[in-house]
């Protein structure tokens, strides 16, 4: 009887672990076979700027254009923002007040994502739209600043970590060789963090490829690449925005349906590596220092 | 540039940046209470909606999103305990677990809409299940699963070796040993991990906005089959006729009830985590 339920016990967790590894290979596979008729279809013309599917025409690029456009932005801004404030929060404010900082950022992470949205559009689309004098406030810039808002408290807070947890003894040390604070920073403890941080950022990025809705509702919807190729105060598309506003509309098992899919299977693609990237970045880092 | 200048310079980036992410933050929380707070009254939390979400309130809409998380709680929590004990107690080989570390940071990294086409192609389509709110709960539960696991994972790895030794020199099996003496801890866990999980789910709007919702004339489900109004997408169809500035009312309304739900459940998360320390500590 004893015997029976422990191996009751084990065959519950072995299945349980085996349903939670099988998701991400299931996930894939539905992907991979429901895009296999645009790839086989298709092919190579997936590749190539038109997207029309009366025509039959289902190219990707202008849609990758505005994911990695958008993405691009939201780095930009992000990262020096993001680093900065984390070493105040990390090194310069004192650490009574961490517990609070770490709370209201934790909050502001919990914001979903579908608020800034509402807020993108009822605010920052406008601003943008008399402030550049524009037809529409929608546009990739658009999208790209309130991404960087979003993915902000992720590299803030993951940064901070990096920081706070490298020993006290560098600083001292460190001070104690009369360096400047800005300096301690720089080359004392940067280089310590720089892992940690290099997957922070890329955790960011990553979440921010996979933005759907703040994204949709203010990136404009066209696609198109916009011309000149550099003028991101116009309307564009991402993966992301095309998926959310068109699948649902598109028939089951259609080439265009297939087509979307591919788009959702190659951001799923990156996204993956990215995580897998992250996940090594900061695993090397475990045991340095002690 | 000598050295005392550069490091004033250091710091005045630092306090802009500072100064920047601050005002960001208040404008941000500012502007969700602002617009909030006018909107909402007893008959906007009680009434039914009408007029496209123009007019009324949102019961069924916070009737939906509670209903849905909570099932996806339910749907996840046993997947996720057994995969957390998996890891902690019956994986010896240093490369198996890194390979169930990696398959779990993936899930948590996979982008929500990805969950969303993944859900209407399998249950929607293949499986014939229509769009229903027990699909959205299953495909929240796999998007919460990381989340609880590894809360889960932590809680009873943190638990002494001493315990599991002293209990199987008793004659306990080894399953015994797990549900009487590491759940009890694990459970702490799970159950700070589902509240997390939940923060998360009930404001996810990607994955469920294909698969599980219909946007009016929807009351309380009957039966499992049904699709059910939530407040995130009943969000995103104010958001879109945002000229009308009775929808954009209810739409900040419906905003400043979801964050707070958001916060309660991230809040009973942290007071549970802190009242329930695991006994390593001691």
């Amino acid at each position: 009887m004893l015997g029976s339920t422990n191996k009751i016990g084990k065959y519950y967790v072995y299945s349980s672990t085996l349903i939670s590894a099988f998701v991400v290979f299931l996930i894939f596979i539905i992907l991979l076979l429901n895009s296999w008729e645009a790839i086989s279809t298709i092919g190579l013309d997936l590749i190539s700027l038109s997207w029309n599917p009366a025509k039959g025409e289902f190219g990707i690029i202008s849609m990758l254009y505005g994911t990695f456009v958008v993405t691009f932005i939201a780095l930009v801004i992000a990262i020096p923002l993001g680093t900065f404030t984390a070493i105040f929060t990390s090194e310069i404010l004192a650490s009574k007040y961490r517990f609070v900082v770490k709370s209201v950022l934790e909050l502001l992470a919990g914001i979903p994502s579908i608020i800034y949205g509402l807020i993108g559009i009822a605010f920052l689309s406008i601003w943008f739209q008399d402030l550049f004098d524009l037809q529409s406030g929608r546009t990739l810039f658009t999208a790209g600043i309130l991404l960087s808002v979003m993915i902000l408290p992720t590299i803030i807070t993951l940064t901070d970590d990096a920081f706070h947890n490298i020993p006290e003894k560098y600083r001292e040390t460190a001070k104690g060789l009369g360096l400047y604070n800005s300096e301690i920073i720089k080359e004392v403890l940067m280089p310590i963090a720089r892992a940690d941080v290099k997957s922070a950022i890329l955790l960011a990025f990553g979440r921010a490829l996979g933005e759907t809705m703040a994204v949709m509702l203010v990136v404009g919807s066209i696609d198109k690449l916009p011309s000149p190729l550099l003028n991101w105060l116009s309307p564009g598309q991402t993966v992301t925005s095309k998926l959310g506003r068109e699948i649902a509309e598109t028939s089951f098992r259609s080439v265009h349906f297939s087509a979307m899919i591919f788009m959702g299977l190659v951001l799923f693609s990156i996204v993956l590596f990215l995580t897998v990237l992250a996940q090594n970045s900061s695993k090397k880092t475990e045991r340095l220092y002690e | 540039m000598n050295r005392q200048l550069k490091n004033k310079l250091f710091t005045y980036a630092t306090w802009i940046a500072v100064i920047l992410s601050t005002t960001i933050l208040f404008f941000l929380f500012g502007v969700i209470l602002w617009n909030g707070l006018p909107a909402i009254d007893f008959n906007f939390l009680s009434q039914a909606s009408s007029n496209f979400g123009a007019s009324g309130g949102i019961i069924y809409q916070i009737a939906g999103s509670v209903l849905m998380v909570l099932f996806s709680a339910l749907i996840c929590l046993p997947v996720a305990i057994g995969t957390a004990i998996f890891k902690s107690e019956y994986v010896i080989s240093k490369k198996l677990h890194a390979i169930i570390n990696t398959l779990i940071y993936s899930l948590n990294g996979i982008p929500s809409v990805i969950f969303g086409i993944f859900g209407l192609i399998l249950f929607v389509n293949i499986l014939g299940m229509g769009i229903s709110w027990i699909v959205g709960s299953i495909i929240l539960a796999m998007m919460i699963l990381p989340t609880v696991t590894l809360s889960t994972y932590h809680s009873i790895n943190s638990i002494p070796t001493v315990y599991r030794e002293s209990s199987l020199s008793l004659g306990l099996t080894k399953w015994q040993v797990i549900r009487k003496v590491l759940l009890p801890q694990g459970f702490s866990g799970a159950v700070t991990g589902l509240l997390i999980g939940v923060a998360r789910a009930i404001g996810e709007t990607a994955p469920i906005m294909f698969i599980a919702t219909a946007f009016s004339g929807v009351a309380f489900p009957n039966s499992f089959s049904e699709p059910v109004s939530t407040l995130p997408t009943h969000i995103l169809a104010l958001a879109q006729q945002a000229t009308n500035p009775d929808a954009l009312q209810n739409a900040w309304g419906s905003s400043l009830v979801l964050v707070t739900l958001v916060v309660l459940f991230s809040i009973s998360a942290l007071c549970f985590r802190l009242k329930h320390q695991t006994i390593s500590k001691r």
